[in-house]
């Protein structure tokens, strides 16, 4: 185990010190947040001579004393909207905002609340999926997550229940270099299905480190979207396990734009046989940010099939890395897994790693993975300018498409709308103007 | 319109084309015929303002402005049009989109304000039946999954929608069966007119029989040998270049 930065680890000590004193809360969970307070205490920051943090270099994280937030108001100009009706819960340092937040009828026994709410209501509902799912055991952050939660969201849709608004959770964090980490539990039991939008926002300097655990019954359908605009001088570390049982179909769609560093390590376990597994990706960053991607796709029965497609659009010094394992157990045959990572540099001094990995124990599965880095082409730089289209415009236009094709991908209309003015903005391309 | 004076251009330090001297006027359509490797791509490309030529001597002249002074994208709104030898696939970027941005880039440069929807939509309609374009091709990536014979299609059709005042055509009968060569040619032919020029190049005499020139020029090894009318297409389809080119293939080589 690799010795603990004492810079990071005291504060962290009283703080959770502080934090356990008044919590009211059943013991089962007091005892989640102290085993897992060890367990980071064990852990200790990720250090760069781990193999899987060698690429994030987490000494300005290091560097900061990161406190227990502060409770804040914020106004609901700043939160990002869905421009369609939505069960809409928002969490500003990670603490539910009621008056921001807006419920509809639900069918017979959902339950979507604030997990805070969701844990004295209804206990035996949220219990047995705090902290169950397997993945990100070695991951401090994850640790540090269980023990440091306040609130976050609990989706639980029983046999069947099909939820057709999307669900939208807003987390804002305002910064004095607070420490902010929700949870997210999601449970859809067979044959449930939803729509979930995740966005993480927020002014000035702090630490998101979120988690989410996602599992889906036999039959069950999500459609999973977490957006990234985090501020720039944030740094966002999360996680994402996902469960899935047989004949199951994940849909997640990651965003990250914001952020001075930004890393997303997700771990999907196909549990079923037939589960399938979309993750597509988009990362937009410039000057000196930092953005990662760690994914692990487990195929652990036969019959599944993933497909992954992340795709980077760097300018300045920005620096990503996708690192991306597909493992195919023994047992998962006839597992069809396809892994893509394409990465479009804009600046010579902009940098990607690609680090696209297979294990694949079974004999008869079809398994395939690429990865591609370069600059615009300037073929068709040329061919648009000769168009009489400028050059800023002609590249605005070619990222444009090489970004919007990620974008194509979201089912869920007013995100995708809304995101695709987010990357012209981000392009300064006025899209609208030859739609 | 098009005044190319003693133009001497190098590629990678080797010189291509070793003085071109041609004047194009307004409604003049004037063809360059040259073996492989001869420059008249180069010659192309330099007009259009492609990156990689240097130019070491000589001037072209725009309707009197100096054209190498300007980058491709003020060539394009002056009224100065390439189709393409190999037109490029853009994947992402639907051709409609592509082409109502060019247009209003145009009108900007105008001083004009963009493009009506509907008048757009008049436009675009008319001119695709001009050159027998599908509707379906509108909504597709730019030339992405063309057939070579869409791809030119595409070429005259942008051509037709931008309504450039001078075009040259660079090599767009190459790969096109005789179907597609007289759509092709049947578009150029509708925008000829007393106020527009054309640059027509090509290998083969088999274009001008569609598009008939008003002059064709010889191109052979970075120099204009010849210079003559219609009839001129007609000797080399008998003759070949054989009769100009001293030293076979050494201007292909350094193409």
């Amino acid at each position: 185990m690799t010795a603990v930065a004492p810079l990071f680890s005291d504060p962290y000590r009283q703080r959770f010190a502080a934090f356990m004193t008044n919590r009211r809360e059943p013991d089962a969970i007091a005892r989640l947040r102290r085993t897992a307070f060890d367990r980071f205490t064990a852990l200790g920051l990720p250090a760069r001579q781990q193999e899987a943090w060698r690429l994030t270099d987490l000494s300005a994280l290091q560097a900061i004393a990161f406190q227990q937030p502060a409770d804040a108001v914020v106004d609901a100009e700043v939160l990002p909207a869905l421009d369609t009706p939505a069960h809409r819960l928002v969490f500003v340092n990670g603490r539910f905002a009621p008056k921001l937040s807006r419920l509809h009828a639900l069918p017979n026994q959902a339950l979507v609340a604030s997990l805070g709410q969701a844990l004295l209501t209804h206990p035996e509902w949220v219990e047995p999926y705090l902290d169950r799912l397997p993945g990100l055991e070695n991951h401090a952050f994850a640790a540090l997550n269980t023990a440091f939660w306040e609130d976050g969201a609990f989706i639980g849709l029983p046999h069947g229940t099909v939820v057709d608004a999307p669900i939208h959770l807003v987390f804002y964090a305002t910064g004095n270099d607070s420490a902010v980490h929700p949870r997210l539990l999601l449970a859809l039991e067979d044959g449930a299905q939803a729509t979930v939008v995740v966005e993480y926002r927020g002014a000035g300097r702090y630490l998101n480190a979120p988690i989410a655990e996602l599992q889906l019954g036999a039959g069950a359908v999500l459609d999973y979207h977490q957006v990234q605009e985090e501020s720039l001088q944030a740094f966002h570390l999360g996680g994402v396990r996902v469960q899935q049982g047989r004949d199951s179909q994940a849909h997640l769609h990651l965003l990250s734009i914001g952020a001075q560093l930004a890393r997303t390590d997700l771990e999907a376990l196909l549990d079923g046989e037939g589960a399938h597994c979309s993750l597509n990706g988009l990362t937009l960053v410039r000057d000196t940010q930092f953005s990662d991607i760690h994914i692990r796709v487990e195929h652990a029965r036969p019959r599944g099939t993933s497909e992954q497609i992340f795709k980077s659009v760097l300018d300045g010094k920005a620096h990503t890395v996708f690192d991306g394992m597909i493992h195919v157990c023994q047992h998962a045959q006839k597992t069809d897994a396809r892994q893509a990572n394409r990465n479009l540099l804009l600046s010579k001094q902009a940098h990607a790693n690609a680090n696209p990995r297979l294990e694949i124990l079974a004999d008869d599965v079809k398994c395939g993975h690429g990865s591609s880095t370069g600059f615009l082409d300037p073929d068709a730089e040329f061919y648009l300018r000769a168009r009489g289209i400028p050059a800023a415009q002609a590249r605005a236009l070619l990222v444009h498409a090489f970004a919007n094709d990620s974008l194509n991908r979201i089912r869920l209309t007013p995100l995708r709308e809304r995101l695709a003015r987010v990357l012209a903005d981000h392009l300064a391309l006025d899209i609208m103007e030859a739609e | 319109m098009l005044d190319i004076r003693n133009l001497h251009v190098t590629v990678e330090g080797r010189e291509i084309l070793k003085g071109i001297d041609l004047v194009i006027h307004p409604g003049e359509t004037h063809a360059i015929m040259g073996p492989n490797g001869s420059g008249k791509s180069t010659l192309a490309n330099v007009i259009a303002g492609r990156e990689g030529y240097t130019v070491t001597g000589g001037e072209i002249l725009f309707d009197g402005k100096n054209l190498l002074e300007m980058d491709p994208e003020t060539r394009a709104c002056e009224g100065l049009f390439l189709a393409f030898q190999y037109p490029v696939e853009i994947p992402g970027v639907a051709n409609l989109y592509f082409l109502k941005a060019a247009v209003n880039a145009v009108r900007k440069y105008r001083g004009e304000p963009p493009v009506d929807a509907m008048d757009f939509w008049e436009l675009v309609n008319e001119r695709m039946a001009l050159v027998k374009m599908d509707e379906s091709m509108l909504k597709r990536s730019v030339n992405e999954g063309f057939s070579g014979g869409e791809k030119k299609r595409n070429e005259v059709f942008q051509m037709a929608v931008l309504q450039p005042r001078f075009a040259v055509m660079d090599e767009t009968d190459s790969g096109l069966d005789i179907d597609a060569l007289k759509v092709v040619a049947d578009g150029v032919n509708a925008l000829r007119g007393p106020e527009r020029g054309f640059l027509v190049i090509t290998h083969y005499q088999r274009l001008l029989d569609y598009i008939v020139p008003d002059h064709v020029h010889v191109l052979v090894n970075g120099k204009i040998v010849r210079s003559g009318g219609k009839d001129l297409a007609m000797e080399l389809e008998k003759q070949g270049y054989a009769l100009y080119n001293e030293e076979p293939g050494r201007a292909r080589r350094a193409a």
